[in-house]
């Protein structure tokens, strides 16, 4: 393991979102998340409730799926850099079964700070995740001590 | 002339012929001068001689005339003794020999010069007598007139000698100047004669040379001219002359040149009459003229078929009568314009038929112009194109709906391949967080895990390589070509291999191609190709020893070739190595797990790429002794740059 710039108890506390329209997935995500050791875990299946959950719940971590009923991933992804203040820094894992490069290049273009196709290495995600979340701390940091630079 | 002679003098040669006609009356003349030269030469002798003949009576007549005086003189002078009687004695002395000398040269005639010595003789007796009387009388005394008597006497008759002799002479001369005198009118008639004869023969020598220069020039070139007016009519000579001269020659020439005209207007209107036959006869393409106005002028069969209108309907008719309403005011003048400026316009669209009718055509107006340049109006070419334009608007709809069917596909695949994934991320997902925590299981439920997540897995390739496949057919994703170092490339493949190889406990022998060699080729699917064919390779190597990738160049393309030392595949199963889902039995070897895609991807990928994928034994000559998969890429030609990139 690289040096740790974060105590890796502050990663496991920030407060991670899982939206995903199957249930299986999202018990899988929650699985991965629980065996990992984070604790601020909040799931949603309607992505139409997406939103407001978001701007409530001010997660530091999206796990976000593309293709969904009613409203999909791209949706939310405008949403969300929409609703962000523009010194925010809230990272959105992009996980889906849409396996194109379309996919891929629309959604990183949109915001996602990371992408992974299904299936999954759960070790992977598992790495993603705290890196994602590793990022947010070192750039809040960053902002608390330079607050004029940002 | 004979046919002969008259054959002789055509043929001759026009140099000759002028020379003969200018000659003849030349020669003619001067025979007639050289006649009349002589003719009047000859009567100047006769003249000539007819005037000695006179100058002989005169000094004859003299001669007498001097002596009678002498005489008479000396008559007087025996009776007077007076010496003035003496006087015409003297003149006589003095003149005669003069008279005599000149007598002597001029009398030449045979029969005179005899009398003339008679005359000389009775003369100079005569002169003596006269002397001896004058010498008589001056020593006269009286006896002596007996003797003065006697001595005149003697001088009386003397001197009647020499007139006898005289008279002689003369006579003799008249018949001498007779016969001058009818020479000298013989030789005048004798000129008048020759005169008029060459009078004659120059006329006729004329004549001559008139006649010849007509037949052998002059009535030739006349019809040679005649035979040219008719060449620029362009009508047919008769057979050519058959003389030799340069006018014959040139009589053949024209002759020649009128036939030759003669076979090429033939060939022209044959050829023209075919082509207006052709014309005519094509059914498929309406071909007709149009005047500078667009009146039309000529019509043939197909445009009677695809328009409706026969020729006598037509002919005379302006062209815009084709066209619909919407375009009839503007399309035919502005596409009469474009021809004019450009030779020729094409356009499609509709046309009018003559029921009024509405067909698609495609029509080339093209300019018609004469060698100068000058518009002498248009031909105009039209296809009936519905039926085409028919064909190709079912084509389009047939084409949108493939491409319609090809999307729904693609989408398709796509939703399918999402809605497999999806539960299949959950299935391998909770499968490895089981496989994580294994020890917790016990061993069948650990084997019963391992199984959950293999066979998911398998599925996952599955899907994978199902959806590269028809993405692939689909063409949805575009193949990147780019320059690539074939050996650079094999190299990389074969760490990426490495461990696949190795795990089949096989030896990995690897052949590099020269180390400049380069392809076109898309890297990423070329990989793809070589791992998926060293991993079959490893996988169905089970009894062998190694597996061998390589490289050759040849000529324009370079091939890529896998080899083992395994089974190899049976000549009955080659032809369905390359079918999708077709595994060939293999999947009953223990150690063998795939798709049954593999290949059919692998050679989707080649060929996408512009090669070939084949299959052969590695030895050709015994069975089960290695495949040998090879496909080739186009060589991409060495640079100088390239090669100093490459180092």
């Amino acid at each position: 393991m690289p040096a740790q710039l974060i105590d890796p108890k502050q990663i496991l506390a920030r407060r991670i979102l899982v939206i995903d329209d199957e249930e299986a997935n999202v018990m899988l995500l929650r699985s991965i998340l629980q065996r990992e050791g984070y604790t601020d875990i909040h799931c949603l299946t309607q992505s139409k409730d997406a939103l407001s959950t978001y701007i409530d719940l001010e997660p530091d971590l999206v796990l976000l799926d593309l293709m969904m009923p009613e409203v999909d991933g791209f949706q939310l992804l405008e949403a969300f850099s929409r609703h962000d203040a523009a010194d925010e820094f809230r990272p959105v894992l992009v996980l889906t079964a849409d396996t194109t490069i379309q996919a891929r290049r629309k959604a990183l273009a949109l915001g996602a700070k990371d992408f992974v196709a299904k299936p999954f290495d759960v070790i992977e995600v598992g790495l993603r995740i705290s890196n994602l979340l590793e990022t947010r701390l070192l750039y809040d940091r960053l902002r608390a001590s330079t607050p004029s630079a940002i | 002339m004979s046919r002969r002679s008259t054959l002789f003098w055509t043929d001759r040669p026009l140099a000759f012929k002028g020379l003969v006609v200018v000659a003849l009356p030349l020669a003619v003349l001067l025979g007639s001068l050289v006649s009349l030269y002589l003719a009047s030469s000859a009567e100047t002798r006769a003249e000539d001689d007819v005037r000695r003949a006179f100058a002989i009576q005169r000094d004859v007549y003299q001669v007498h005339a001097l002596l009678a005086e002498a005489a008479a003189g000396v008559r007087g002078y025996a009776l007077t003794r007076e010496d003035r009687f003496l006087e015409p004695y003297y003149t006589a002395e003095r003149d005669l020999p003069a008279t005599m000398e000149r007598l002597d040269g001029a009398i030449e005639d045979r029969d005179v010069r005899p009398r003339f010595l008679e005359l000389l003789q009775v003369t100079q007796a005569k002169r003596d007598g006269l002397s001896a009387t004058i010498a008589l009388a001056q020593s006269a005394d009286g006896e002596s007139v007996d003797q003065i008597e006697q001595s005149l006497v003697a001088n009386k008759l003397a001197l009647d000698a020499v007139r006898q002799e005289i008279e002689n002479i003369q006579q003799l001369e008249g018949v001498v100047l007779d016969r001058r005198r009818a020479l000298v009118d013989d030789v005048r008639t004798r000129f008048l004669t020759l005169t008029a004869v060459s009078a004659i023969i120059g006329l006729l020598g004329s004549f001559a040379a008139v006649y010849l220069f007509s037949t052998g020039i002059v009535r030739r070139v006349g019809k040679l001219e005649g035979d040219a007016e008719l060449l620029a009519r362009g009508e047919r000579l008769d057979d050519p002359p058959e003389e030799a001269d340069e006018l014959g020659r040139l009589a053949q020439r024209l002759s020649r040149a009128s036939a030759l005209l003669r076979r090429r207007e033939d060939d022209l209107k044959a050829s023209e009459e075919r082509f207006r036959l052709v014309i005519e006869r094509v059914r498929d393409y309406g071909i007709f003229t149009l005047d500078n106005k667009g009146i039309v002028t000529s019509w043939n069969l197909g445009a009677e078929r695809i328009k409706g209108w026969r020729t006598d309907e037509i002919v005379g008719e302006h062209f815009s009568r084709f066209y619909p309403a919407d375009t009839r005011d503007t399309l035919p003048t502005s596409m009469l314009e474009r021809a004019r400026v450009e030779g020729a316009a094409e356009d499609e669209g509709w046309r009018i038929r003559k029921d009024g009718s509405r067909f698609w055509a495609n029509v080339v107006i093209t300019a018609l112009r004469d060698e100068a340049g000058e518009l002498q109006g248009f031909a105009k070419v039209t296809r009936d194109m519905t039926e085409r334009r028919r064909s190709e608007e079912e084509l389009r709809l047939a084409r949108e709906e493939a491409v319609a069917a090809n999307l729904a596909k693609s989408e398709f695949l796509s939703r399918t391949s999402h809605e497999l994934r999806t539960p299949l991320n959950a299935i391998l997902g909770f499968g490895q967080l089981l496989e994580i925590d294994e020890e917790d299981f016990a061993n069948p439920h650990r084997d019963a895990v391992r199984q959950i997540t293999k066979a998911g897995r398998h599925l996952l390739s599955l899907i994978n390589d199902l959806l590269d496949i028809s993405s692939i057919e689909a063409g949805a994703e575009e193949v990147e070509m780019e320059t690539v170092n074939i050996a650079e490339l094999l190299e990389e493949v074969r760490s990426l291999a490495d461990p696949i190889v190795r795990a089949a406990s096989l030896r990995f022998d690897i052949y590099l191609p020269d180390k400049h060699t380069l392809v076109e080729a898309d890297q990423r699917r070329t990989t793809q190709v070589i791992l998926n064919l060293v991993g079959n390779a490893a996988k169905y190597n089970v009894d062998g020893e190694f597996v061998r990738l390589g490289a050759e160049a040849s000529g324009d393309h370079v091939t890529v070739f896998v080899e083992d030392d395994g089974p190899g595949v049976a000549a009955a199963d080659r032809s369905r190595l390359f079918t999708a889902f077709d595994r060939l039995g293999q999947q009953k070897l223990s150690r063998s797990e795939g798709t049954g895609l593999g290949l059919a991807l692998s050679k989707s990928l080649v060929e996408s790429m512009g090669g070939t994928l084949d299959y052969a034994p590695r030895d050709p000559g015994g069975e089960g002794s290695g495949a040998r998969f090879c496909f080739t890429l186009s060589a991409k030609p060495v640079s100088a740059s390239a090669q100093h990139g490459a180092q």
